[in-house]
């Protein structure tokens, strides 16, 4: 007996879709504060602290919220943050399409997006637009953003039988790693095309290094109060003993005093000096 | 109508129509034919053949013409300047030219395409036959009717076009125009270069001057200049 695949069988016999690409280019940091922002500037709140965002132009107060600064009635106040931003929207639509407020320029065949890794689990991926058709006087706009370090966004839209946008889902999320700018003359024709690199988040924090030390300071880096590794210089070099039983009589060691009576290794830590053990 | 792409849709020996969609096609292991389709704006597209018959001492402001735009010029090309072409895009349906003026754009979203200031005629009659070209307002990107569209009882009728709308900005209330009366916005990406084939001659006065024929290095491929659309 033969069964088809049902995923294969009873799939849409026809898939209209394109790809919808976000990048987002920060141009400062550190981030502006609240009350700093430039008239018409595109921000991205980053700390929302205690400004009320909404006064100035952005649609709520969430971290992540895009709005254009309207600072003409006055500055916003608090000791929110927000970084000065140029978001860059452009699809390999036919048209112009309005995805989440922002309006997706359409270029058609200029843009290509390479594949990416899917799996059922978080994946590490990378994967490159191109952006094609490039006039030669534009390139310097390129080399004067900073493009490295952008966040960028897919998403691949599905449009009806009508040719009507319905569905949007995300495709790739990441970060600008490397771009590269290349130049095909043939005969009398010039083309320029733009690449970027791109890396998912999983692979930004994969070779992301963070964390504490065991140390006092960097423990009291983040809670001034915590004193769990006050301890760790008086404890240093000192050989430990773990899972014998204290012995009667036993006279702790301090400072590198005399070797403990039970033999096997050094003193006995986690007595003061001249501490008598009585069980 | 401006010299250049025009003389050479006036003068081809042949045309071919392309305006097929971007799709992609594959065929499972279990052989299941699967098709993926590409939104574009589905320029036409016309690939002209033309004689080795023009000759250069008449030809010559042709020539420059087709010089002078060369790879990255449109131009606006007409169907219906002369009566060896008008017959190509006739309009198929029975509304009389007064009725077609009175239509109007309600609304065109996708290749949804609504129109009222219909005509007071039976509900029988056909407004397009499938094939026939619709232009709205003095936008120069025709559409196609896909079905057969009758007028029907209602106020407004739905057309269903070839491809989805790519005007940017409202349509809302245009006019429109049909059959070969649309034209179209072309550019030659590949413009031919040509080849002189020396070969009679041309009276000059009393005298006679040494003609030549042109022979094209190419077909002429025409392509809807959309990018503006």
């Amino acid at each position: 007996m033969t069964q088809n695949i049902p995923a294969v069988a009873n799939g849409a016999t026809q898939i209209n879709n394109a790809e919808f690409v976000k990048i987002t280019i920060y141009n400062e940091y550190p981030y502006t504060n609240a009350n700093a922002l430039a008239n018409t500037s595109t921000y991205i709140i980053k700390t929302s602290g205690n400004t009320n965002w909404t006064s100035v132009g952005a649609s709520s107060n969430a971290v992540g919220t895009y709005f254009t600064a309207n600072t003409a009635n006055g500055n916003a106040t608090g000791n929110g943050t927000a970084a000065n931003v140029s978001v860059l929207t452009f699809s390999s639509s036919y048209k112009a399409e309005t995805i989440s407020g922002n309006i997706y320029d359409p270029l058609g065949g200029l843009l290509a997006v390479g594949s990416q890794t899917r799996n059922l689990r978080a994946t590490s991926g990378e994967t490159t637009l191109a952006l094609s058709g490039i006039d030669g006087n534009n390139i310097y706009n390129v080399l004067a953003t900073n493009i490295r370090g952008s966040e960028v966004e897919i998403l691949r839209g599905f449009y009806n039988n009508n040719m009507i946008l319905s569905n949007t889902y995300p495709r790739f999320r990441g970060i600008i790693t490397s771009y590269g700018i290349s130049e095909e003359r043939e005969g009398t024709e010039d083309n320029f095309t733009v690449s970027v690199g791109a890396s998912s988040y999983k692979t930004v924090l994969e070779n992301r290094i963070a964390g504490r030390k065991t140390n006092k300071e960097s423990w009291r880096y983040f809670d001034s109060n915590d004193s769990s590794m006050d301890q760790v210089y008086a404890i240093s070099g000192v050989t430990f003993d773990f899972g014998q039983t204290p012995k009667a009589g036993t006279v702790v060691p301090g400072g590198g005093g005399f070797p403990s009576p039970g033999g096997g290794g050094g003193g006995r830590p986690g007595f003061d000096p001249g501490d008598v053990y009585q069980p | 109508m401006p010299a250049g792409l025009q003389d050479i849709v006036n003068r081809a020996s042949a045309m071919t129509i392309d305006r097929r969609k971007v799709v992609g096609v594959q065929i499972t292991r279990n052989e299941i034919p699967r098709t993926s389709l590409t939104p574009t704006r589905q320029p036409w597209r016309f690939t002209l053949t033309m004689p080795n018959s023009l000759r250069y001492y008449n030809s010559r402001d042709i020539l420059e013409a087709l010089d002078t735009i060369d790879r990255y010029t449109p131009q606006t090309i007409s169907f219906s300047n002369n009566s060896c072409l008008s017959w190509i895009f006739r309009y198929q349906g029975a509304m009389t030219a007064g009725q077609i003026s009175a239509l109007t754009v309600t609304s065109f979203i996708g290749n949804q395409l609504i129109l009222s200031g219909l005509p007071t005629v039976g509900a029988g009659v056909i407004l397009f036959e499938p094939n026939d070209l619709i232009q709205i307002g003095s936008h120069t990107y025709p559409f196609t009717s896909t079905t057969q569209i009758l007028r029907g009882s209602g106020g407004t009728v739905t057309v269903t076009t070839n491809r989805p709308n790519i005007i940017t900005g409202s349509v809302v209330g245009d006019g429109l125009t049909v059959g070969n009366g649309c034209t179209f916005n072309m550019f030659c990406p590949n413009m031919p270069t040509y080849k002189l084939i020396p070969g009679g001659y041309v009276a000059d006065g009393a005298s006679t001057l040494n003609n030549a024929l042109i022979e094209f290095s190419d077909d002429f491929e025409l392509y809807e200049w959309v990018g503006t659309a």
